[in-house]
């Protein structure tokens, strides 16, 4: 009973050992991958943050919009800090996958290489949400400053319309491109628009019946209320 | 270096056969064949009367019109000698009609006439707007005059003008320039300007004809650069300027942002010359000023405050990049005021001024949007102003724009704090 209760310990020890000897490498070679990642990723990390406000990165993404963007978003910091932790983080990932596929796995196999066939979708999907964000954020205060300066009651509202239109074209058109609920996508957008559309009618008719009387009468007959201003102001 | 302003070759061959010119008169345009031709009679006697011995030319530059100005400037008749002159001239006035080349504006037209008074080595030089229906010969020699007969290199206008008219000057670019440059140039971008054929070379080597400075910003950068610069820059008594009418509101803040970024621009660039000046001195006036009839000027300064009101509710989150947090609750509090009259103090004001040009010099935001945002705060301060100048007479307007101005002077440590 013994000798057979040691010969299976025995057997099993082996096997392990000899799969470990098979296996261990690979494994090796993961931690190895990885910790070379954690070491890039974070010098990179560091030469960004000292290299991109010498650059004149911050001064650029202010003027860009960026900063506000970041800021509206919740980042608080520095645009040239986020831009390099989200590079240095992307980095990582290359190197997280690498790892997983130094596994020799099949399954880790197929995750990487489906993961590296979908990486160009995802990219292009996030540069059109980024892209997204900091057009309807400028347009939006273009559109505000605008309408504020030609005396629009409803400048905030205006202004915020045209953001959450292009913010709703660019989210539909990085959806689209990762290939998510493609229909569901194209109607939901159809039936929002249309919406939107109707609903606006619907109240400038309505509620707004008033307003639109005096829009209208405005319209044909000119601002008459409004005194004449012919104020040279060069 | 100077880049080599493109000429139209007729232009060119033109220019051979003249060889060389002792006074020259520019007229940009565009659109302007109703009051072109008013303006060119006037020039042509002005140097006939004035500068008979002078080789002298007029040059149009035009910005494309469509209502035939260049055909009016071509076709225009001179006026008799002998019917309005002292002295027959002795040698023709030459004409040269050109397009410009470059962005659409009134810059890249002055760009072409310096261009030409380089090529014809002229002595003096006088530009004037082409819608002017109170320009008289002797606005030739008031502007030309110092720079031939004294050696001055620029000459400022100065007009009569109503107390509410030039707004933009009196509440910003007159006290801001002063403050900045040490030099009491009461019209700084008054439009109509005499310069040496020098200056006219200066300005060539300056690379700014493709941002504002080619449309309304040409102006004060004329004023600013001669300034900085070190060139000899005196004023000349023109009398009441009147425009040929429009709507003078209908683009307000567009031309704001020109004129008010190429003042923000020259701050950027001469910031080592205006950062040690703390006193303003008056400038040489020539012409003998007198009392003329203006205009009446009407002002909706309910607009204004309901503008600025509306600004201070929806443009908060963009004036908060610029403004200090202390001046920022300042202007808040006298939006939300009811006091009466209306107030929007001086030293407010000039912190709002110098806060916005610290702001556009940080690059806070984009340059365009963060000026287009001061409209509403300006138009808060001219309708305060409106309300407290509505009983005053001339003489207690300019007492008051100069006080503006002294403001601006006692807060330039505030500048330089916020500049950085």
């Amino acid at each position: 009973m013994w000798e057979f209760l040691s010969d299976v310990i025995r057997k099993t020890l082996t096997g392990f050992g000899e799969r470990l000897a098979s296996f261990g490498p690979n494994v090796l070679a993961m931690l190895v991958i990885l910790g070379a990642g954690i070491v890039i990723a974070g010098a990179l990390r560091i030469l960004l943050r000292l290299l991109l406000p010498r650059l004149g990165f911050d001064r650029f993404a202010q003027r860009l919009g960026l900063t506000l963007l970041l800021e509206q978003g919740g980042v608080t910091r520095p645009a040239s800090a986020a831009l390099s932790s989200a590079l240095a983080w992307a980095v990582l990932a290359v190197f997280v996958l690498l790892a997983v596929g130094a596994l020799n796995l099949q399954f880790a196999m197929d995750l990487v290489s489906r993961t590296l066939s979908y990486l160009p979708q995802v990219i292009i999907a996030a540069a059109l949400l980024a892209l997204g964000a900091l057009i309807s954020a400028f347009l939006r205060r273009s559109v505000l400053i605008a309408a504020v300066n030609a005396g629009l009651p409803s400048a905030r509202l205006l202004a915020g319309g045209v953001h959450t239109a292009l913010m709703v074209l660019f989210v539909a058109m990085a959806m689209e491109h990762l290939g998510v609920g493609r229909q569901i996508i194209v109607v939901s957008f159809t039936i929002l628009f249309g919406g939107v559309v109707f609903a606006l009618s619907l109240s400038f008719g309505l509620a707004g019946r008033d307003l639109a009387h005096g829009f209208l009468e405005r319209l044909v007959r000119g601002p008459e209320q409004e005194k004449p201003d012919d104020l040279r102001h060069l | 270096m100077t880049a080599k302003v493109p000429l139209a070759p007729s232009v060119e061959a033109r220019l051979e056969e003249i060889g060389s010119v002792e006074v020259l008169v520019g007229i940009p345009s565009f659109n302007n064949a109703r009051t072109i031709g008013h303006v060119v009679r006037a020039a042509v006697a002005g140097l006939a009367k004035h500068f008979p011995n002078a080789r002298s030319i007029i040059v149009n530059s035009d910005g494309g019109s469509k209502d035939g100005t260049p055909e009016v400037v071509a076709g225009s008749e001179f006026p008799s000698p002998a019917t309005i002159l002292v002295s027959y001239p002795l040698s023709p006035v030459h004409k040269i009609v050109t397009p410009y080349n470059g962005i659409p504006g009134k810059g890249s037209a002055f760009r072409t006439i310096f261009a030409i008074a380089e090529r014809l080595q002229a002595k003096a030089c006088v530009v004037v707007d082409s819608d002017l229906r109170s320009i008289t010969p002797e606005w030739i020699e008031l502007l030309a005059g110092p720079v031939l007969k004294e050696d001055f290199d620029f000459v400022a206008p100065l007009y009569l003008r109503h107390k509410y008219d030039g707004t933009i000057t009196n509440s910003i670019v007159y006290p801001l320039t002063r403050a900045l440059y040490g030099k009491d140039v009461r019209q700084p971008i008054g439009g109509d300007f005499g310069f040496s054929g020098r200056l006219a070379s200066h300005y060539l080597t300056k690379p700014v004809w493709d941002t504002n400075v080619a449309r309304f910003g040409i102006d004060i950068w004329m004023t600013s650069t001669a300034l900085a610069d070190g060139f000899r820059v005196c004023e000349s008594f023109l009398g009441a300027k009147i425009h040929d009418a429009k709507d003078p509101g209908a683009d307000l803040a567009a031309m704001f942002v020109q004129v008010v970024s190429s003042v923000f621009d020259l701050m950027s660039s001469y910031q080592e010359r205006w950062a040690s000046i703390n006193a303003a001195e008056d400038v040489p006036l020539f012409g003998f000023p007198h009392g003329v009839g203006l205009e009446p000027v009407s002002v909706n300064v309910e607009r204004m405050r309901r503008i600025f009101r509306q600004g201070s509710r929806d443009l908060r989150e963009i004036w908060e990049k610029a403004l200090a947090a202390e001046t920022l609750a300042e202007v808040m509090a006298v939006a939300d005021s009811d006091e009466q009259p209306f107030r929007f103090p001086d030293p407010l004001w000039v912190r709002v001024v110098y806060d916005f040009a610290a702001a556009y010099h940080r690059r806070s935001l984009p340059g365009d949007q963060l000026l287009a945002s001061m409209v509403p705060l300006y138009l808060g301060r001219t309708a305060s102003f409106v309300l407290q100048t509505a009983e005053s007479g001339p003489e207690d307007v300019e007492t008051s724009v100069k006080g503006l101005g002294d403001e601006f002077l006692r807060q330039k440590a505030y500048l330089l704090q916020r500049w950085g």
